[in-house]
């Protein structure tokens, strides 16, 4: 499992990083080996609200579903459509496969460093 | 909560690295590190090993055995000879089903009967009242064996090689055979549940257990797990106790001939006898039997209400097991089964038939739905609040040529 320095982590799993004053997210290594060869993503769409804590999407494996919990306040200002023909690029590059794209974040959830996700996920 | 069951091959699961989840009281791999998507398709191109040691084995002797299975059992027990095997239905009285199983016959006096992990239990407590009245015996050798199953192109090369034989079995599908493999004893089935043309089943002695499973992945087998399997029966309409039998969404019995592999399963041939659910197998049979002429009369939709068909998404999305399906805004029942399935993309026809490297996916299942919504009818499915369209084809793939399974995409 690999865990990306430049980003900073949610205990759900997901990864946020900064990038021209947006906040960026995806999903770690570790949601997405866990997750098994993922085969489908819904995202929302540009200009939706989306809340810490809470879903803005779900991505499907060829057994289940599971939300993805959005670990910022703020509004979607790009969604990475790629992902919508070609979801197996969650699994094969997590770091570099973003999702989706915030501006306007007014909250953000007490996120971890690599090191302390590095430790959750040894918990885990 | 008792503790979860083992087969003797576990240890090599996890060897594998394989993600291990409880499976009807068993602990067994869903998944090895390749995945569902890689295991389906290596199965579809050159051959899938899965460990099915968790699926009920029993064995039954006695006099009276061919009377006792006659009378429990939905198939004509007297069709077999001796190295044949046959699909058949456990029936309730009201024409459901307590199980599906196989029926073997690699000896003259006894049979083998396999049964569903989870049912293995609730199977023999249904048989005991009745099999005291017939001079004969089930005994239980789960324990005593294991099971593998061989599945794919590749597969009978790999048995050839294994037994040094020119003949794994007789060519056709449910042929049986006991082979010498490397001086070790075992029993072969030409059958499975991958829906593959080509796939044997093998029953092996629990001390040659570890050695066959290695050697098979030498010759060139790789170990699939139970998503894999679910897929692959899922594509080739394979029905599975708890999805496509036994009791639907609403709590109501699910009629055996809503299943279209029931014509196979169940007879009524006079040496039958009367056996258990025969009058209300007889009105379903007549219902199936009257759809298939296209005749939809009231008679036949109060038999078979809803029956077990394909069932493939055109909007993009997953069906999965309970999400209703609707038509014209009306519910008309559920998807059974249902998840995104890969394919190869093929080229030719029938024996020439290749597998090219593109591959493919598709949002497919299997729905138990009113039974006169038409081939290539259009319907709905509401998948978490959203209602997306689908069609109901008539396969999802053909198997009939070996050795490749075709892909059938659905029309719209």
């Amino acid at each position: 499992m690999t865990i990306n320095p430049e980003m900073k982590y949610s205990r759900d799993h997901e990864w946020v990083k900064e990038e021209n004053g947006l906040c960026v997210i995806g999903i770690s290594d570790f949601a997405q080996d866990a997750l098994g060869d993922l085969v489908f993503v819904n995202l929302p769409e540009v200009g939706d609200a989306v809340t810490a804590g809470e879903a803005f999407g779900d991505v499907e494996s060829v057994k289940a579903v599971s939300d993805l919990l959005c670990p910022v306040t703020g509004t979607v200002a790009e969604i990475n459509e790629e992902l919508l023909d070609a979801p197996e690029k969650l699994n094969e590059d997590p770091y570099g496969a973003w999702i989706i794209k915030v501006s306007d974040v007014t909250a953000t959830e007490d996120l971890l460093d690599a090191a302390a996700y590095e430790a959750f996920c040894a918990e885990a | 909560m008792s503790e979860l069951k083992r087969t003797l091959l576990y240890e090599e699961h996890v060897k594998a690295g394989a993600t291990m989840v409880d499976f009807g009281g068993w602990e067994m791999p869903i998944q090895y590190p390749e995945g569902i998507i890689s295991e389906h398709l290596y199965t579809r191109s050159h051959c899938g090993l899965f460990d099915v040691s968790h699926m009920g084995r029993l064995i039954i002797e006695g006099p009276e055995r061919v009377a006792f299975l006659q009378h429990v059992l939905s198939s004509n027990v007297l069709a077999l000879d001796i190295n044949q095997a046959q699909y058949c239905i456990i029936p309730a009285e009201d024409g459901s089903a307590v199980d599906d199983a196989y029926l073997y016959r690699f000896e003259p006096d006894r049979f083998l009967l396999v049964v569903n992990a989870s049912n293995t239990d609730k199977d023999l407590a249904w048989f005991a009242p009745i099999v005291k009245n017939y001079d004969c015996t089930i005994k239980n050798i789960t324990n005593e064996t294991i099971s593998i199953a061989v599945q794919g192109p590749d597969s009978e090369k790999i048995l050839k090689t294994l037994a040094g034989v020119d003949e794994v079995t007789k060519p056709a599908r449910n042929n049986l055979s006991t082979l010498m493999m490397e001086g070790h004893e075992v029993l072969v089935s030409r059958t499975g549940y991958t829906a593959e043309p080509i796939g044997y089943e093998l029953f092996i002695k629990n001390e040659d257990a570890v050695w066959a499973w290695n050697r098979l992945i030498e010759l060139g087998g790789k170990p699939a797990g139970l998503g894999a399997r679910d897929t692959l029966r899922m594509e080739g309409m394979l029905p599975l106790y708890g999805d496509e039998m036994g009791v639907d969404e609403a709590g109501k019995p699910m009629p055996i001939f809503a299943l279209a592999l029931a014509k196979f399963a169940v007879s009524f041939v006079p040496e039958k006898g009367d056996f258990v659910g025969r009058e209300a197998l007889a009105k379903q049979a007549e219902a199936q039997a009257s759809f298939k002429a296209k005749n939809y009369s009231p008679e036949a939709m109060a038999a078979l209400p809803k029956r077990v068909r394909p069932i493939a998404l055109v909007d993009r999305g997953i069906m999965r097991h309970g999400m209703e399906v609707y038509r014209n805004g009306e519910m008309i029942g559920w998807v059974t089964s249902g998840t995104m399935i890969p394919y190869f993309m093929t080229e030719g026809e029938g024996e020439n038939v290749k597998l090219l490297d593109e591959t493919g996916k598709r949002a497919i299942g299997i729905c138990y739905i009113a039974s006169d919504v038409p081939v290539n009818g259009e319907v709905e499915v509401d998948v978490r609040g959203k209602r997306l369209k689908a069609v109901i084809p008539s396969k999802h793939i053909t198997n009939n040529v070996p050795p490749y399974v075709v892909p059938v995409l659905a029309k719209h």
